[in-house]
């Protein structure tokens, strides 16, 4: 079975090497095209300039920043997102843990609930609940856009899955000892679940973080317009000017990327946790 | 429901608690203040239209003027959206397509009895006929757009191509499809034009329908208002699109995917318009001409159409937004705008003192083109963005193979049902544009006054709600039922 | 859909907790409950209701005209005289094709990286880059990759890894074509995702069965017949969800890459959708489409649990 591991090891190796070339190529292409004029990035797609340019210069960059206000939509991202994941985590896990563990009437039916709408794409709904909003004047800031995306059935199919895989034992010494419902789920629950937040928070933020099409529809106004939208400042009569939108595509995935490398293990880990609890 | 609307509404409220003050003066400063929505274009053209606020403020110091700017790539929709909710500001800028149906959706106000006639005098025949809608004028640009043919001097010589030496002059069919022929036995690949393919949308019925139309046929005949059926489908409009299917099977035309075609060399000839001259001139230099389009048969047809102002029915002050076109429309502010756009100035007298357009530019065919007629308006309707649309996909499907005669008498199917849904456009009269004013009631007066502008295309001046609640605002369609009571409860006027 | 297999195995129906209650927990859930439900019935199932009553009349974005009832105008429309047959078409392809690749794929590289290799860290944290992209991006960096001609980088890598034998084209305005990239693309997105979920899958399996089953004699192929893949049932039902669903979703890529086109080619349900109900303004009729999707997706998703059903009580 093992008799040629250094050969096999090679093998497994030279796989593991194509396939970072085919996921890493992409990404470095983008990279490179950010720091490369704007008539070179598509003419050298062809070449290996295309990974190893020849001069690099910050220009598209400084184009983005004069171009679109990118601090201001940054920080509408950043609020935007903040209170979906913030507000979602709790709202989800709530519902999740009366799922999961407690016994009522009308359990069965919600779960049930979750599960259908779980199924409806945000598109599909996203102009009746536009003209929803235009019926009550509310537009145009930064929690219409958050608002209507934190109650979120995966996550609280998500929550659900996890708090039905956890022991049963500490939450009943917690309720012996006379701890309420809600002092159990913050005292008890929470600590222990962990992954299962960490990986809904992820999910939430990913999904949101580029979100467009609600956002164009529902603002106006600079000052709560969120980073994707800023992504339309380039479409204008052409060329296209592929370098600057190279170099903002760079800048919208930074903080994200951020957010990865110091939160490598949490986001594997509680991708991971998804699927197992699952 | 009724608890899912008070939960909504809580949380509305709660959403509108600190955002409740941007944007919205105190309101005795709206008596002069003058919001501005306008597209944001490149750079220069940015720069420009700020230091043009910057001097008509330096001579009207009592104005406050509020300019935002919204990304070419949404503008549409936002519009829309902002319309629904009722939040449109005085002046709007749009691109010419959207003007019929911004006008008959009762979202702009006729600029007829506003406008000095000496600056109706002054512009060009284009730019009244894109403003029109029915019997008003609804929208006024600053610059018009030019559509012609740029080609390689050096490399027609070489083929020995007779060059065109104005509108009245241009290639035929056969002399263009011929040329197109010779000019590809030179060529390495033997793709020798480029239709900017890699344009999206519009583009397409901006660029291709002169073609139709110098055949005999058009989008949509124009009377009465747009039917497609038999005009699109048409034998002149089929014979159009045969021929652009034609060159592109046989291989002459390039995909243009960087954009580049033309300026790399790669092609001789390339459809395109006045935003494609600084880069042309400087890749070409002295190599550059300019030509008409080819014509189908008579006579040549183009492209006219670009980015124009409207003054919206929401209008507080419409004198001042009137005022500030004013300005816009003099000479020396119609050419900085023109300087740092590269469009055609929309007055005669800003083309005559044009360096680029005047007698003696390099783009004065495009300023010949829109004076002398050889340039059409887009179909005057709001079914124009289908009609576009329609075009586009039906280019798309001739372009990849598809039998032009069954393409377009699929768009024009699609068109001509549009106009039935919509019952062929009828006249709007009613509350509607009246509502949803801002809520300060120190206007009474000025609304008075702009009913009785606005009277003329028979807006009823009772169904006018003033003082409009947050409710009341931003009704969809529902509740602009005609002759349906007005829906806010603030009769404060 | 396949939810049933995993719930079915950890709740005793209708018992969540079979011990003395001392007290009702009822009003305890319904204040846990109800800012989730306040959600999800506003901001999902009401405008859901909006778009079926919407889908039976002839509103228009913007239209002064007062709202009609057509009847069911809208739904014969949808399938005769807009793209939404082949959309929906495509979107089963595109299932069909995407579900079973991607999870492949993401099992292999969960495989492979599921051995004592130095450096798999760096491996998976670089597989799992894509995932952290916003589609939108992801889509706009596929266009440049598809760039037609020799100067194109797919196409000059497939020239090269073929010693020139590619002939060069336009993918995304090829019928053929265009559809298998925006499927390659999303699996290039989301497959770094399946991956992780598979690989903690694989990490859990107690070493001890592998073990049991080289005793045995096992060769390696039976091992992982036997012992990773029913091992990896949960996981591999989880992603398998996720991935549909996702599936029935796609729209970012269509409608930066394609459009929709050539020729409908390309065309999702949802890309059909925004683009009658927005692009074109015809509300009720993108209303119209958002049903007969839901119609359909829920089919999908009735059939799917029956045959698990059955499936699963024989085993």
């Amino acid at each position: 079975m093992n008799r040629w591991p250094r050969l096999r090891a090679a093998l497994a190796y030279a796989l593991l090497l194509a396939f970072t070339l085919l996921f890493v190529a992409p990404v470095l292409f983008m990279l490179v095209g950010s720091l490369k004029p704007d008539e070179l990035v598509l003419a050298e797609a062809g070449t290996l300039r295309a990974f190893f340019p020849d001069t690099i210069s910050l220009d598209n960059y400084r184009a983005v920043f004069e171009r679109v206000p990118f601090g201001l939509y940054l920080a509408s991202s950043l609020i935007i997102n903040g209170l979906i994941v913030g507000l979602g985590l709790l709202v989800n896990a709530f519902a999740g843990y009366a799922l999961a563990r407690l016994r009522w009437w009308g359990r069965e039916a919600m779960l049930a609930l979750v599960l259908a709408v779980l199924v409806i794409p945000f598109e599909a709904i996203a102009i009746p609940l536009f003209y929803q909003l235009s019926w009550i004047g509310w537009r145009d800031d930064w929690l219409v856009q958050a608002i209507p995306f934190v109650a979120n059935p995966l996550a609280i199919f998500l929550f659900y899955s996890f708090f039905l895989g956890l022991p049963r034992e500490l939450e009943e010494a917690a309720r012996v000892d006379g701890a309420g419902v809600l002092r159990t789920f913050f005292v008890i629950v929470v600590p222990n679940a962990k992954a299962a937040f960490a990986s809904v928070a992820i999910v939430l933020f990913l999904f949101h973080w580029g979100m467009y099409l609600w956002p164009l529809l529902m603002t106006t106004s600079e000052a709560v317009r969120p980073l994707p939208l800023g992504i339309a400042n380039f479409h204008t009569l052409p060329p296209l000017q592929w370098g600057d939108i190279m170099a903002f595509g760079v800048l919208m995935v930074l903080p994200v990327l951020i957010l990865f490398v110091v939160f490598q293990r949490w986001f594997v880990r509680g991708v991971a946790s998804t699927g197992i609890k699952g | 429901m009724l608890l899912a609307f008070t939960v909504a509404t809580a949380l509305t409220l709660a959403g509108c608690g600190p955002e409740v003050e941007r944007g919205e003066g105190a309101p005795d400063a709206d008596v002069h203040r003058l919001e501005i929505w306008a597209h944001a274009g490149r750079e220069e053209e940015r720069r420009t239209l700020e230091a043009q606020i910057d001097r008509f403020r330096a001579e009207r110091s009592e104005v406050r003027i509020d300019l935002t700017w919204i990304p070419e790539g949404s503008y549409n929709g936002q519009v829309q959206a902002a319309a629904l909710a009722g939040r449109l500001p005085d002046l709007l800028e749009f691109d010419g397509p959207y003007l019929y149906s911004y006008a008959w959706q009762g979202h702009l106000r006729p600029l007829d009895d506003l406008l000095p006639e000496e600056i109706h005098a002054d512009l060009l025949p284009s730019i009244l006929a894109q403003g029109r809608y029915r019997d008003h004028l609804y929208g006024l640009g600053t610059f018009d757009s030019g559509l012609g043919l740029w080609a390689n001097r050096a490399r027609l010589e070489a083929a020995n191509a007779r060059i065109p030496g104005g509108p009245d002059d241009a290639w035929d069919a056969e002399e263009f499809s011929d040329l197109l022929e010779r000019l590809a036995q030179d060529d390495p690949d033997g793709q020798v034009l480029d239709l900017k393919l890699n344009y999206t949308g519009e583009w397409f019925s901006y660029a291709f329908a002169p073609l139709l139309q110098s055949a005999g046929g058009d989008l949509v005949d124009r009377e009465p208002e747009g039917v497609a059926s038999g005009t699109l489908d048409g034998p002149e409009s089929v014979a159009a699109m045969t021929a652009v299917q034609s060159w592109i099977r046989q291989g002459r035309v390039d995909p243009n995917l960087d954009d580049a075609a033309f300026a790399r060399g790669r092609v001789p000839l390339a459809w395109g318009g006045h935003w494609n001259y600084p880069g042309y001139r400087a890749a070409l230099g002295e190599d550059l001409l300019l030509l008409p389009l080819p014509r189908m048969d008579e006579t040549m047809v183009t492209g006219q159409g670009s980015w124009q102002w409207g003054v919206t029915r929401r209008a507080r002050d419409p004198e001042l937004a009137m005022d500030f076109l004013a300005f816009l429309l003099r000479p020396e502010e119609v050419l900085a705008m023109s300087e740092a756009n590269g469009g055609v100035p929309a007055t005669r007298a800003a083309v005559a003192r044009s360096e680029a357009y005047g007698a003696e530019g390099p783009l004065h065919l495009f300023a010949r083109q829109l004076e002398e007629g050889y340039a059409r308006p887009r179909p005057r309707t709001p079914a124009y963005p289908v009609i576009s649309d329609a075009f586009d996909r039906a280019f798309q499907d001739i372009r990849h193979g598809t039998d032009p005669a069954a393409a377009l008498s699929a768009a024009a199917r699609r068109i001509d049902r549009e106009l039935r849904e919509n019952h062929h456009y009828p006249e709007i009269t009613g509350e509607r544009g009246e509502r949803g004013e801002r809520g300060d009631t120190h206007k009474a007066t000025r609304d008075q006054h702009q009913n009785r502008a606005v009277g003329q295309i028979g807006v009823d001046a009772k169904e006018a709600p003033v003082g409009g609640q947050p409710l009341g605002e931003g009704l969809p369609p529902f509740g602009r039922r005609e002759g349906s009571p007005p829906t806010s409860d603030g009769h404060a006027g | 859909m396949r939810d049933e297999g995993i719930v079915r195995e950890r709740i005793p129906r209708g018992a969540p907790v079979n011990r003395p209650m001392r007290y009702s927990q009822a009003p305890a859930a319904w204040l846990l409950m109800t800012p989730a439900l306040a959600g999800l019935l506003l901001f999902l199932l009401l405008p859901f209701g909006l778009a079926v009553v919407l889908s039976f009349s002839n509103l228009r974005m913007g239209s002064p005209l007062p709202l009609e009832f057509v009847g069911l105008a809208n739904y014969t429309l949808a399938f005769t005289d807009t793209g939404l047959t082949r959309a929906l078409l495509n979107n089963l392809l595109f299932a069909l094709v995407v579900v079973p690749v991607q999870t492949a794929l993401g099992l292999a590289l969960a495989l492979l990286l599921n051995r004592p290799l130095a450096g798999r860290a760096v491996f998976r944290t670089l597989f799992f880059l894509p995932v952290v992209f916003p589609l939108s991006l992801v889509a706009v960096v596929w266009v440049l990759i598809f760039a037609p001609g020799p100067d194109g980088l797919l196409n000059a890598a497939l020239g090269l890894l073929t010693f020139g034998g590619w002939e060069p084209r336009d993918f995304l305005n090829d019928p053929f074509w265009a559809l298998p990239a925006v499927m390659l693309t999303s699996i290039w997105q989301g497959v770094g995702f399946q991956m992780v979920v598979l690989l903690a899958g694989l990490q859990a399996i107690p070493r001890q069965l592998y073990e049991a089953a080289a005793v045995d004699g096992a060769s390696r192929w039976r091992q992982f017949l036997h012992v990773t893949l029913p091992g990896l049932r949960n996981p591999l039902i989880f992603v398998v969800i996720v991935t549909t669903i996702l599936s029935f979703r796609v729209f970012d890529q269509v409608r930066i890459m394609t459009r929709g086109g050539p020729q409908d080619a390309s065309n999702t349900v949802i890309h059909e959708m925004v683009r009658t109900a927005f692009d074109q303004g015809h509300v009720a009729m993108g209303a119209a489409m958002s049903v007969v999707f839901f119609l359909v997706i829920l089919g999908i998703a009735l059939v799917q649990r029956r045959l698990l059903r059955q499936r699963g009580e024989v085993s």
